[in-house]
């Protein structure tokens, strides 16, 4: 499949070069893609950046894999960082795949034109394939470093794990994770095609929108089956014997929050550089800050829930997984969660102004991936160290952070090359130029 | 078409002018228009749509509402109230444990907290929207214009009216035909309509607003008032039976007590305990048995049971070995409240000493903080326990040379 892949798009390659070849000078080229008055090819920028964020993974991950050596543990402290990174930068890319079926679902018109954006951001969802690799594949040769239940003596001398051998068990595992990850790439894979195919369409371009659509109803409930799940196998696995029917929602609460905070951060960059220009206006940020603004709300109703109900319960087997992360430094990370990723950027995201002011809203989107990392850390890091320590963050925890998230951008700037920023054949895509929003 | 209504309304000069009134097709052109009586300095003057139009806002010059700041306060205050209210409720004027939490519990109030604010905050937005829009308005001069109702349907106007200090009847007419209106008209002002809210509207309102009060009244007065007559009783249930309820008088029997005491020498099943030493743990003199009564065997069964009984009821506060360290001990050490009387170390000597039907008789009576267990445990399962606890405090001193030589061998 994945040759297929990029046969394709070799040939989307080829054609782009021939139809349109760019020149040099950003601003001379502004009106010369399909007579859009509008610079919306990466060109240059792109080689740039992905030859810039290629030699900053390489360098991050010859650091992390130093200091993972240094650890002495047997590789556990850099498995736990590296999956925290992994399902931080996870967040953005299976909630752009949510946001672009998303918005074929609703058929919104404002979006189409930073729909490419999103569409680039989930078709990178290979490279994210690849970076799950160091934390499947050992969990499916049976190394219980992450997850106990890999291996088949913990089974054995724990009655609770063997109960539970039904699902948490390598060989269901590795089959869950092709799933996944099969699925997420073929439907990412779906949507930058059928909208690529739109840009050189002979017609109006509502062909393709309405295939987009048409499948975008049945996808959206695959994704949040997968999603759920993987977010299971990846993060509440790593306590097999805690369990919440809500951890999935959980998780997707981030990944519509990354993605609203990355779109802005990217769009802002675009623009910065001379893309875009026209194309993205102040509106369109402030839509995307009010969506990062509601699921600041949403995380926090999600995060209450689940914790209200097993705080009021109060069973021992689903309060021992919050105890452990209320205490001592892991409660004060707690408290930093609670007013960091919600109550001062509730105040901070609230105004109107904050979210139509490129500055502001580029703040808080930094920030809300920042507590993003930090709810992250706080779900998996906790057991690290198996008597449920103090936090210790260590420069390694930034090594692979900066790894995955390099090898992620260069994967999006790979992918970029040659493909109009803006689809430009859409038939709504005039409304989205000329949208307006109070 | 828009002379024949310019001449058709201007005949009746009796009414003064409120304005004058354009029509337009479509959106854009009225955000046009718009723009134009913006940037000539009008301020009294309105548009008005079948929806919202997109740029209207900017097109007229309108400052930002301040509707925004009101919720943002109604809805602090909606906070504020669920926070003291549920305080104040729970904690301080009728304190109440519930579900073992504490009495003003935080995660218990947030469901409440957030209901609140919503709560405030909408009806706040709804109100503040209407009064901040002059809403409810009773009478309008435009109600008495007909083409005026296609604003609610195809229509976009735009009213600049004549109490506006810029507003001059033709030079304002030569600005509106410039913006190439569909219609214009004239609005004379309204004298036949009255200001007034309808009348039966207002006493209506009043009759309503009455009423809402008499359940309060009555259910002030129902607590600050007494009454001799029996309250009214409307769904009787099963509250009247035919029968004899206990401490009722029953003319039946001589004594016209309805509770029949129990006749002499009445054994309940199960009650007959004629064993003193099995029962009681006591020797016929009534001193405390030295020895196991002849119900139990001394054999392994008894002893694992007795175990298992001692790990379930005994351990939480004299621990796996007895020794007095079980976790309840731990954590009430730990508070230091100094009304906590440690549990025993049931190895020590003085109880090493002790008769078995004494140990028993403390297991069934309990001793000091020790609570009674007889209700708890079958007799046979207490005597097991008191099995136990000989073995334990036999191997709590054991030395080695007390094992036999094959378990001494495999300690090295």
């Amino acid at each position: 499949m994945a040759s297929e892949n990029g046969k394709k798009n070799d040939k989307k390659k080829a054609k782009a070069r021939k139809g349109g070849k760019q020149p040099k000078g950003e601003q001379a080229a502004a009106e010369s893609t399909h007579g859009f008055a509008d610079q919306i090819q990466l060109a240059g920028a792109g080689q740039k950046l992905f030859v810039q964020a290629a030699v900053v993974a390489g360098f991050a991950f010859i650091l992390a894999v130093i200091l993972g050596n240094s650890e002495g543990d047997g590789w556990r402290r850099f498995s736990f960082s590296y999956l925290t990174a992994f399902v931080w930068l996870l967040t953005i890319g299976a909630g752009a795949l949510f946001w672009v079926v998303l918005q074929n679902l609703v058929n919104a018109k404002w979006s189409v034109g930073i729909r490419r954006v999103g569409e680039l951001l989930a078709s990178n969802m290979p490279v994210l394939a690849v970076l799950a690799l160091p934390v499947a594949v050992p969990l499916i040769m049976g190394n219980d470093v992450l997850y106990s239940w890999a291996s088949k003596a913990n089974v054995d001398a724990d009655p609770v794990l063997q109960h539970k051998a039904a699902y948490l068990n390598p060989t269901f595992f590795a089959i869950r994770f092709v799933v996944y990850f099969v699925y997420w790439t073929w439907l990412a894979n779906f949507y930058l095609h059928k909208s690529i195919d739109q840009d050189s369409s002979k017609g109006d371009g509502s062909e393709q929108a309405a295939s987009m659509r048409g499948i975008s109803g049945p996808a959206m409930i695959g994704f949040a089956l997968t999603l759920t799940f993987c977010s299971f196998d990846l993060i509440m696995a790593i306590a097999p014997k805690w369990f919440s029917t809500m951890f999935g929602v959980y998780y997707f609460a981030s990944c519509y929050q990354a993605i609203n905070a990355v779109l802005p951060l990217i769009l802002m960059w675009l623009q910065r550089s001379g893309r875009l220009k026209t194309s993205v206006t102040v509106h369109h940020l402030h839509d995307l800050g009010k969506m990062l603004f509601a699921f600041t709300i949403f995380w926090a109703y999600i995060a209450f829930s689940q914790f209200m109900l097993i705080w009021y319960a109060n069973v021992p087997e689903e309060t021992l997984w919050f105890k452990h992360r209320f205490a001592d430094s892991w409660g004060t990370l707690g408290w930093v969660l609670l007013f960091g990723h919600f109550v001062i950027p509730f105040f901070g995201l609230l105004s109107r102004h904050v979210k139509r002011s490129r500055k502001a809203l580029g703040f808080w989107a930094i920030w809300q991936l920042v507590m993003i990392y930090i709810d992250m850390y706080w779900l998996i890091m906790p057991e690290e160290s198996r008597q449920y320590l103090d936090v210790n963050f260590k420069l390694i925890d930034v090594a692979c952070w900066l790894g995955v998230t390099a090898v992620f951008v260069a994967g999006l700037a790979y992918r970029a090359r040659g493909i109009d920023l803006v689809p430009t054949k859409d038939p709504r895509l005039p409304k989205a130029l000329s949208f307006e929003n109070i | 078409m828009s002379d024949e209504h310019h001449s058709k309304s201007s005949e009746p000069a009796e009414a003064p002018l409120h304005g004058i009134l354009a029509e337009y097709d479509t959106p854009h052109e009225i955000v046009h228009a718009a723009e134009k009586i913006r940037d000539a300095g009008f301020t009294k003057w309105d548009t008005y749509t079948p929806f919202a139009v997109h740029g209207i806002d900017e097109a007229m010059g309108i400052k930002m509402t301040i509707l925004p700041w009101i919720v943002l306060g109604a809805g602090l205050s909606g906070l504020a109230t669920a926070i003291i209210m549920q305080w104040w409720m729970n904690a301080y004027d009728y304190p109440w444990i519930i579900s073992g939490k504490p009495l003003w519990s935080i995660p218990a109030n947030v469901p409440i907290m957030f209901e609140l604010t919503v709560l405030f905050s909408a009806i706040t937005t709804l109100v503040a929207m209407l009064m901040l829009n002059n809403l409810p308005e009773p009478s309008h001069p435009l109600d008495l214009v007909r083409r005026f109702a296609h604003s609610t349907d195809d229509k976009f106007f735009l009213l600049v009216q004549a109490s506006d200090p810029k507003f001059d009847e033709s030079e304002t007419r030569a600005l509106i035909d410039s913006t190439h209106p569909q219609a214009v008209e004239l609005v004379p002002e309204d004298h036949k309509t009255s200001k007034q809210l309808p009348s039966v509207l207002i006493y209506g309102l009043v009759i309503v607003s009455v009423a809402s009060i008499v359940p309060f009244a009555l259910a002030a007065k129902g607590r600050y008032s007494h009454s001799t007559t029996p309250r009214i009783h409307i769904i009787q249930d099963m509250d009247s039976q035919p029968k004899y309820k206990a401490q009722r008088e029953n003319p039946f029997f001589a004594d016209n007590r309805s509770t029949r005491p129990v006749l002499e020498g009445t054994v309940a099943v199960g009650e007959e305990r004629e064993d003193d030493h099995f029962y009681l743990g006591r020797q016929a003199d009534n001193s405390f048995a030295r020895t196991f009564p002849a119900q139990i065997p001394l054999n392994d069964v008894t002893m694992e049971r007795g175990k298992q009984r001692f790990g379930i009821y005994c351990t939480p506060c004299h621990g796996q070995a007895g020794q007095g360290d079980g976790m309840v001990a731990k954590v009430a050490d730990g508070l230091q409240q100094g009304t906590w009387v440690p549990p025993s170390n049931i190895t020590q000597d003085y109880l090493r000493q002790m008769p078995v039907g004494e140990l028993f008789n403390t297991l069934t009576n309990g001793v000091r903080n020790m609570p009674a267990y007889g209700p708890q445990i079958k007799t046979e399962d207490r005597w097991a326990i008191v099995m136990y606890i000989r073995a334990l405090q036999r191997s709590q001193g054991a030395k080695a040379a007390d094992l036999p030589p094959e378990a001494r061998a495999s300690l090295h």
